[in-house]
């Protein structure tokens, strides 16, 4: 009955707490979306790398793979030497070059990669078949490439390489037959790419040594220690960067700490506009009907019941801002994740906002939570409005 | 008179108010005693204490000095859980602003301290209408408190206090808000309420009221100047 005052209480004023609850979404909008941002970015990096199973790079030293023409040097051997090693399940080279082609009176330039299917771990084929055994003239399009030069599976088109910057000519040409649309797992959005067997993208480079590679990645088999085989790589192969993906993500999160304490400023401040909201309203609410309150406690209504109703009413407020919160923090997650990862060069398999329902439990438990808090101090003048007093100033 | 006839007892019962800085004695050393079936009033001007009376009778507020006992339990032992359960299961209020809850019905409101008691459903339900049946309401059992007229909802809240059979009834200025014509059904009501063996404490400004009642206390200056009966 009691329970039924409490719920006709809270839908008296409707325009008032559908402001409240309007204000408690957008807050929770926030948390929710601060929640993802923190943990989100970290984790959509690791799935990026770890897509394909591949839980280690091989790299130049002191550079990001394919960001300059940086290069390791004879990784014909090295990965001939890792495939045979027991621990080791499945390696490959890749090789980045600027390639082109004629569209029109235009040239439009690429990213030629050269890539061994045996063990490649930054593409997934959309439609069409991978690179088979000994196909020299097999090509993998990107899908934005695709799109854009209006390629398709079985065409025939003709790379050009070495480009003289003066003359716009090219030091050599291949024709090669689009075999598989492939989605490049560390390309921007947009990026357009294609992909050839490593031995003749390589020869369309420039490169001084005869057998360069800007990236060695390895899975590693099951049973063995991911870390202690990329220690022992690195010390087998001092001249290369060794990373394991647990060593990339631990510089990765170093390096988003300062995203980490904007997402935590930004999660307090929408904590503490919730807290004063609910705060706010249920002080207003509890002043307004204190001399229904007295004549609760007059007739018999213990404090503990007074105290449980306003924290049930703070709840249910908190908990219906809280629902429209998570969907209104979900559409602006995603709207925001839009702009920011159209950001030139960044890979878009990354995602700032990654939404997780750890996250959205955890930012509805401390809304709700945070709620209750803010019901505290309602409740407690509920439960200690004095009987006698305020009846007499209700009766004057 | 036998003990077990007393229903209040109140001894050397006294109340300060600090009002700004200024301590405001509104009872000073009562003695009072009701026994039960009885129809007391008690009359006053406004500040001889009556109102301050009633609610310490009641265990609205705390004494500074004296005892209230309630059929033999002094108030002053029970604490904040124990004198709320005592209130709900031994005393009817009935205020003179009627104090329903206004987005209850009249049924719900009469239905709320049997709630409270832990009554089933179905018992608390049946026991309002037939309360709403003896008031005079029963056709205006589903209307909200706003949509009755004063003399209604004061007799909604009658059959409120009389919810869980309590013992006594206190009733602060009953038809203070009332018309005459109203307040004389309020009056009516009451006397089939003493006549059904109600013991009833109202406090009132209205010697109309008080001549009905049994016995007149009047009060002036936080103490009885006159104790009578008839």
């Amino acid at each position: 009955m009691i329970g039924r005052w409490a719920a006709r209480n809270a839908v008296r004023h409707p325009i008032r707490t559908g402001l409240v609850v309007l204000g408690i979404a957008v807050a929770s909008a926030l948390l929710l979306d601060m929640t993802m941002l923190s943990g989100g970015m970290e984790r959509s990096f690791e799935n990026m790398l770890l897509s394909r199973g591949f839980q280690i790079r091989m790299s130049p030293k002191g550079t990001l793979p394919f960001d300059t023409e940086a290069t390791v040097a004879g990784v014909t051997p090295i990965v001939a030497a890792l495939r045979s090693d027991p621990a080791i399940a499945a390696a490959g080279a890749a090789v980045g070059i600027p390639v082109h082609v004629r569209k029109a009176d235009s040239l439009v330039t690429l990213v030629g990669y050269g890539v061994d299917p045996k063990g490649q771990g930054f593409y997934q084929v959309l439609e069409g078949s991978d690179l088979a055994p000994g196909d020299s003239a097999g090509m993998l399009v990107g899908a934005p490439a695709a799109a854009r030069l209006g390629w398709r599976l079985g065409d025939t088109v003709r790379l050009l390489g070495r480009l003289d910057p003066q003359s716009a000519e090219a030091g050599i040409e291949r024709l090669m037959t689009v075999r598989a649309v492939v989605r490049w797992l560390y390309d921007s959005r947009d990026q357009l790419s294609v992909g050839g067997p490593y031995r003749v993208v390589r020869a369309m480079g420039r490169f001084v040594d005869p057998d360069p590679g800007s990236m060695i990645m390895i899975k590693v088999r099951e049973g063995h220690d991911v870390d202690s085989v990329a220690t022992r790589l690195a010390a087998r192969y001092p001249g290369v960067q060794v990373n394991s993906v647990a060593a990339l993500v631990r510089q990765f999160r170093n390096r988003l700490v300062y995203f980490q304490q904007l997402s935590l400023i930004l999660a307090t401040i929408s904590l503490v506009v919730a807290v004063l909201l609910v705060a706010t309203i249920l002080a207003i609410t509890v002043n307004e009907r204190l001399g229904e309150v007295a004549v609760l406690r007059a007739i018999g209504v213990t404090r503990a019941r007074l105290v449980g109703l306003v924290l049930i009413e703070a709840a249910a407020v908190t908990a219906v801002g809280t629902g429209l919160g998570i969907g209104l923090g979900l559409v602006t997650a995603g709207w925001l994740d839009d702009i920011l990862t159209s950001f030139p060069g960044l890979p878009a398999a990354i995602s700032f906002f990654v939404p997780e329902p750890a996250a959205m439990f955890r930012a509805t438990t401390v809304m709700i939570g945070a709620g209750l808090g803010a019901a505290g101090y309602p409740a407690w003048l509920a439960a200690r409005a004095p009987i006698a007093l305020t009846l007499r100033s209700e009766a004057e | 008179m036998a003990h077990s006839s007393v229903v209040i007892e109140a001894r050397n019962l006294a109340k300060q108010y600090s009002i700004n800085a200024a301590v405001v004695s509104a009872l000073r050393g009562v003695d009072l005693r009701i026994d039960r079936g009885e129809y007391l009033a008690i009359l006053g001007p406004s500040g001889s204490g009556k109102s301050t009376m009633l609610q310490l009778l009641g265990g609205l507020d705390h004494p500074s000095s004296g005892t209230v006992r309630l059929l033999g339990t002094d108030l002053a032992d029970l604490n904040d859980r124990e004198l709320t359960r005592f209130r709900l299961t031994t005393i009817g209020f009935v205020f003179q602003r009627f104090h329903l809850l206004p987005v209850l019905t009249a049924v719900e409101n009469v239905e709320l301290p049997m709630a409270e008691a832990g009554r089933p459903r179905g018992q608390r339900l049946a026991r309002a209408r037939e309360l709403l049946g003896y008031v005079g309401l029963a056709s205006r059992a589903q209307h909200r408190a706003t949509e009755l007229s004063g003399g209604e909802m004061q007799r909604v809240a009658i059959a409120r206090a009389l919810a869980n059979e309590p013992a006594l009834i206190l009733a602060d200025e009953p038809t203070g808000e009332l018309d005459q014509a109203t307040g004389g059904q309020i009056l009516e009501l009451f006397d089939r309420l003493h006549r059904d063996g109600a013991t009833i404490v109202v406090v009132t400004h209205d010697e109309h009221l008080a001549a009905r009642a049994g016995r007149q206390v009047r009060m002036l200056d936080g103490r009885i100047d006159s104790d009578t009966h008839g």
